[in-house]
C-alpha cells in the first residue's frame, strides 16, 4: 500500500461506521426512554431508585456479582428464563432507564435475579417462621413487614433497621431517621396500581415445581431480607450445593449490650454464635439488601407481553408449613 | 521483506543497519517486555486462585480483597492491561522501528508511556481489589486510574506517529497497516468507552452495549490487530520467504477492519435490546470469515513447504501456532453467536473459552513468539536452554487446549441444563463443576508454562543467555534444513 493518506482515511472510516452504528444510532433510538404511565398520569414505571439503592449497586459492582448472576430475562420463544419463573415477561430497555449502572451480566453461574425483588414474600410475615430461632428479633416480628409495603422495592431498605431496632455498628441513627432513605423514594407510597401489582398473594402458589429453593425450616422467609442477610453471610446454610462465596466480611459480629439488635442475623447450625455474640449487617450490606429489594421487573410495560398476566411468582406464602429441607436450589 | 537477491555487501550494510536499529529499541522495548512479565506472573497467580475458588467458594472468602468477584476482575484486568496490552505495545515498538528503517527516536516519551502505564494498572489493580471496580467488563479500572493509563497510551502513540514521519523508503509494508490501525484505534475506543460510560453516561441497556461494543473491539481492533501484525512480520521472516500475496493481505485488512468492529452485540443475544443491532453483530460476526480465510490462506500459502522449520525455530513454532488458533477462535465465534447456539451457551463458561482463545491461543502465542525473535536481538545473547523453549510451548499449547475443550464442552452442557426447565437451577451448576476442576488442572500447566518463560527471561535479562552467532533452534538442525531464527 502506498500513501499514508488512503490507511489513515481508512482506519478512521472503518471505526467511525462501527462506532456510528452501535453506539450512537442505538443511543439516538433508544438513548432517551421515559417511564410509561397510564392515561392520568398515573402508575408511573420504572421509577427513580433511592440513594441506599446506589450505594447498593455499588456494593453490587465492587464484589463482582455481576460476573456470576445477569439480570435479564429473555423472551420465552427464545430461552427457558421465563418458564424457570425469572420472570412473569422479557426484559426490556425501558426497565433499566433509572440504573446508573446497568448489570445485565454475562453469566449464570447464579440465577438471573432480574426479579429478585419480586420474590419477597409480600404477606406480612407471620412472626418468623416455626422454630425460627429469633425470640430476641424486634417486636415487629423480625422478619418483614416493611417488604409488605412496597413491592417495587425502595421501602425494603428501611428493613434491616426496622424501627424499634438500634443497630449499635450501623452508621445510620436509630429509630427517627432510619426509613429516611426509603421514604424519600417516591415508590414508598404506593400507587394504586402498584398495590393491584402487589397481590401476588392472591396469584396462584408456585410452589410446585418452583425451581428455586423451597422454605426450608428456621430460615427467615425467603428472598425476604432477613432472608438475603443470612444468604450473603452464609450461603450453604440455605442451599447446601450453592457455589456462591460468602461475604461475611460485609458483616459484623459483636457482643450484645442491651438486648439483641433488631437486625441480627438468625443463624442456624454451625453458624449459630456463642451465646452473648451476634452478627449484623454493614451499613453496605443493608445497601446491597436494598438493591438486591429493588430489583423487579414485575410491573406489566405496553412494548413486552407479559406471560400469564401475574407478576413474578412470589416465594410460596409464608404461613404455609414450612417444607422439608430442600434438597436444592 | 525482500530478502533474497541481494549482495553479500548489501546484505552486509542491511544487517548493520538492523542492528543499529535493535540496539536503539533495546531500553523502551524491555522495559515493556519486563513489567509484562511481571504482570503476567501475577496474573497467572490471581488466575489460578479464581479458578479454585469457584469449585471450592469457601477458601479464604473472609478477607474482602480476596473475595471471588473482586479477584477475577483483578485476573482479567492484569491480563489484559498489565500483560498483554504491554507485551504486544513492546512487540509493536520493535516492529515499527524497524519496518519504518530508523533508529527508534524519543526513547523517552516510551519510557515514560510504560511507566505511567504500569502506574495506572497498578491503581486500577489495587483499586478494585479494595472494591472500586467499575462492574464493566474490562473497564473495571476506577476513573483514577483510567486516566493515568489514557496519559501513558497518548505518550506511546504519540511517538508512534512521531516515528511514521521518520520513516524511510515508500512502501508500508502489511505489519504497519495493522499497528498503525490499533494504535490509532484504542484511544478512540477507550475514549469511547470511558465518555459513554463515565463521564457522559449514556441511557439505561446502551451501558451494556457501549460496554461489549467495548470489550470485543478491544479484542478484535487492538490485541487482534497487533497479533495479525506480528504474525506478517514474523512467519516471512523467519521462513525468509516473502508474503504470498500482497492482495489477499489487503483484502483481509481492509475486511478485518469493516467486519470485526461492528461484533460485540452477539454476545447479549435476545437481551433488552433493538433486535436489530443483535443481528447486525451476527451477521458481522459471520462475515469476519472472510478477513479468517484470506489471511488464514496466506499464511498458509507463504507456509507451503516450510512447515518442517517449526521443528526448529521457536519463534515460527509459536506464531504459527498463534495464527492458526485466529481461525479457531473466529470459527467459535461465529458458533456461539448463531442464535440457535447462542440459547445455550450465552450464559455460560463457554464465554471464557471464547475471550481464552482470543486473548490467550491468539495473541499471546503469537506474542510469546515474538519474544522469542526479538529479546535475543536487544541483549545479545541468544536463549540458554532449547528445553525450556519447548517445555513452554508444550504447556501452553495442552494448556490452553484442555481449558478451551474443558470450557466449552461444560459450558455447553451447563447451557442444555439451564434450558431445561425440570431439572433445577443448581443442577446446571452442579453439570459444569467438574469441568470447571478440568480447567483448574488446564491452569496449571499455563501457570508452569509461565513460570518456565519468566525464568528464562529473567536469564536473558541478566545477560546469562548463550553467547552465540546461531540462534537457539528446538532440535539440532540437519545441514540441509537451516532457517532463521
Amino acid at each position: 500500500m502506498k500513501g499514508l493518506a488512503p490507511l489513515f482515511f481508512g482506519i478512521f472510516g472503518t471505526f467511525a461506521f462501527s462506532w456510528l452504528g452501535l453506539t450512537v444510532i442505538p443511543n439516538w433510538q433508544i438513548g432517551h426512554l421515559n417511564p410509561q404511565s397510564d392515561e392520568e398520569g398515573t402508575d408511573i414505571y420504572p421509577q427513580p431508585q433511592s440513594g441506599m439503592f446506589e450505594r447498593g449497586a455499588h456494593v453490587y459492582a465492587a464484589n463482582g456479582c455481576i460476573y456470576c448472576h445477569s439480570q435479564q430475562v429473555r423472551a420465552d420463544y427464545a430461552a427457558a428464563d421465563i418458564e424457570r419463573k425469572w420472570g412473569n415477561r422479557r426484559s426490556a430497555p425501558r426497565d433499566y432507564i433509572f440504573e446508573r449502572s446497568v448489570f445485565l451480566g454475562k453469566m449464570r453461574m447464579g440465577q438471573d435475579i432480574a426479579n429478585i425483588g419480586a420474590r419477597a414474600p409480600a404477606e406480612p410475615a407471620s412472626p418468623a417462621p416455626a422454630g425460627a430461632a429469633a425470640p430476641q428479633a424486634s417486636p415487629s416480628g423480625g422478619t418483614s413487614p416493611a417488604a409488605s409495603a412496597a413491592p417495587q422495592g425502595g421501602a425494603p431498605a428501611a428493613f434491616p433497621a426496622a424501627p424499634g431496632g438500634s443497630p449499635a455498628a450501623s452508621p445510620s441513627s436509630p429509630t427517627p431517621k432510619a426509613p429516611a432513605p426509603a421514604s424519600k423514594a417516591p415508590l414508598s407510597s404506593p400507587s394504586p396500581s402498584a398495590i393491584a401489582n402487589a397481590s401476588p398473594a392472591t396469584s396462584p402458589s408456585p410452589a410446585a415445581g418452583a425451581p428455586w429453593p423451597v422454605q426450608t425450616a428456621g430460615e427467615p422467609p425467603m428472598y425476604s431480607p432477613a432472608w438475603h442477610h443470612v444468604h450473603l453471610y452464609s450461603p450453604r446454610s440455605i442451599n447446601v450445593d450453592s457455589n456462591m462465596p460468602s461475604y461475611r466480611f460485609l458483616y459484623e459480629k459483636h457482643r450484645i449490650r442491651d438486648a439483641r439488635s433488631a437486625d441480627a442475623l438468625q443463624l442456624t447450625g454451625s453458624d449459630a454464635l456463642p451465646e452473648g455474640w451476634e452478627i449484623v449487617p454493614s451499613f453496605d450490606a443493608k445497601c446491597l439488601v436494598a438493591y438486591l429489594m429493588s430489583l423487579n421487573q414485575s410491573h406489566p410495560l405496553k412494548e413486552v407481553r407479559s406471560v400469564g398476566g401475574a407478576p413474578a411468582a412470589p416465594a410460596p406464602p409464608v404461613g404455609l408449613p414450612p417444607a422439608s429441607p430442600a434438597p436444592s436450589k | 521483506m525482500k530478502e533474497p537477491a541481494i549482495s553479500a555487501v548489501a546484505g552486509d550494510t542491511e544487517q548493520l543497519e538492523r542492528a543499529y536499529i535493535d540496539a536503539s529499541t533495546r531500553v523502551p522495548v524491555l522495559m515493556f517486555y519486563t513489567s509484562a512479565m511481571a504482570w503476567l506472573i501475577l496474573g497467572t497467580l490471581l488466575a489460578g486462585f479464581v479458578s479454585f475458588k469457584l469449585h471450592s467458594p469457601d477458601l479464604l472468602s473472609d478477607v474482602s480483597f480476596l473475595t471471588w468477584g473482586r479477584v477475577r476482575p483483578a485476573h482479567m484486568n492484569v491480563m489484559v492491561y498489565g500483560w498483554a496490552s504491554m507485551a504486544g505495545m513492546g512487540t509493536a515498538i520493535w516492529l515499527m522501528a524497524r519496518l519504518c528503517r530508523t533508529v527508534l527516536r524519543y526513547p523517552l516519551l516510551l519510557v515514560a508511556g510504560a511507566g505511567f502505564w504500569n502506574l495506572g494498572v497498578l491503581l486500577g489493580v489495587g483499586g478494585i481489589l479494595l472494591g472500586d471496580s467499575t462492574g464493566y467488563q474490562w473497564l473495571e479500572f476506577p476513573g483514577y486510574a483510567a486516566i493515568i493509563l489514557f496519559v501513558a497510551y497518548t505518550l506511546v502513540a504519540s511517538w508512534a506517529v512521531l516515528m511514521f514521519r521518520y520513516r524511510r523508503g515508500e512502501q508500508i509494508y502489511i505489519t504497519q497497516w495493522y499497528l498503525l490501525g490499533a494504535f490509532l484505534w484504542f484511544p478512540w475506543l477507550y475514549a469511547a468507552g470511558q465518555l459513554m460510560l463515565f463521564v457522559v453516561p449514556v441511557q439505561g441497556v446502551l451501558q451494556s452495549a457501549v460496554g461489549w461494543w467495548y470489550a470485543n473491539n478491544l479484542l478484535f481492533l487492538w490485541f487482534g490487530a497487533i497479533a495479525l501484525g506480528t504474525a506478517y512480520y514474523m512467519i516471512p521472516k523467519v521462513i525468509g520467504r516473502p508474503v504470498y500475496s500482497y492482495h489477499l493481505a489487503t483484502i483481509g485488512f481492509w475486511s478485518y477492519a469493516l467486519f470485526s468492529s461492528w461484533t460485540g452485540m452477539q454476545r447479549l443475544v435476545d437481551g433488552p435490546f433493538p433486535a436489530w443491532m443483535i443481528t447486525a453483530s451476527i451477521a458481522a460476526t459471520i462475515l469476519t470469515m472472510i478477513p479468517v480465510a484470506t489471511v488464514g490462506l496466506n499464511h498458509h500459502m507463504t507456509m507451503q513447504g516450510y512447515f518442517p522449520l517449526m521443528r526448529y525455530s521457536p519463534t515460527l513454532r509459536f506464531t504459527v501456532f498463534g495464527a492458526m488458533s485466529y481461525t479457531v477462535f473466529s470459527v467459535v465465534g461465529v458458533l456461539i453467536s448463531l442464535r440457535s447456539v447462542a440459547r445455550y451457551v450465552n450464559f455460560t463458561q463457554a464465554s471464557i473459552a471464547y475471550s481464552h482463545l482470543g486473548l490467550y491461543a491468539f495473541f499471546t502465542m503469537v506474542i510469546f513468539g515474538s519474544m522469542y525473535y526479538i529479546v535475543p536481538r536487544l541483549i545479545g545473547r541468544e536463549w540458554r536452554y532449547a528445553s525450556l523453549i519447548k517445555l513452554h510451548f508444550w504447556a501452553s499449547a495442552y494448556g490452553i487446549g484442555l481449558m478451551t475443550l474443558m470450557l466449552l464442552a461444560g459450558g455447553f452442557l451447563q447451557g442444555s441444563s439451564m434450558e431445561d426447565p425440570s431439572l433445577t437451577f443448581s443442577e446446571s451448576v452442579e453439570t459444569v463443576l467438574p469441568y470447571l476442576r478440568g480447567r483448574s488442572l488446564a491452569g496449571l500447566l499455563l501457570t508452569a508454562s509461565h513460570f518456565i518463560f519468566a525464568y528464562h527471561f529473567g536469564l536473558m535479562l541478566l545477560g546469562l543467555g548463550r553467547t552465540s552467532t546461531v540462534p537457539t533452534f528446538l532440535n539440532p538442525v540437519e545441514a540441509e534444513a537451516s532457517g532463521g531464527h
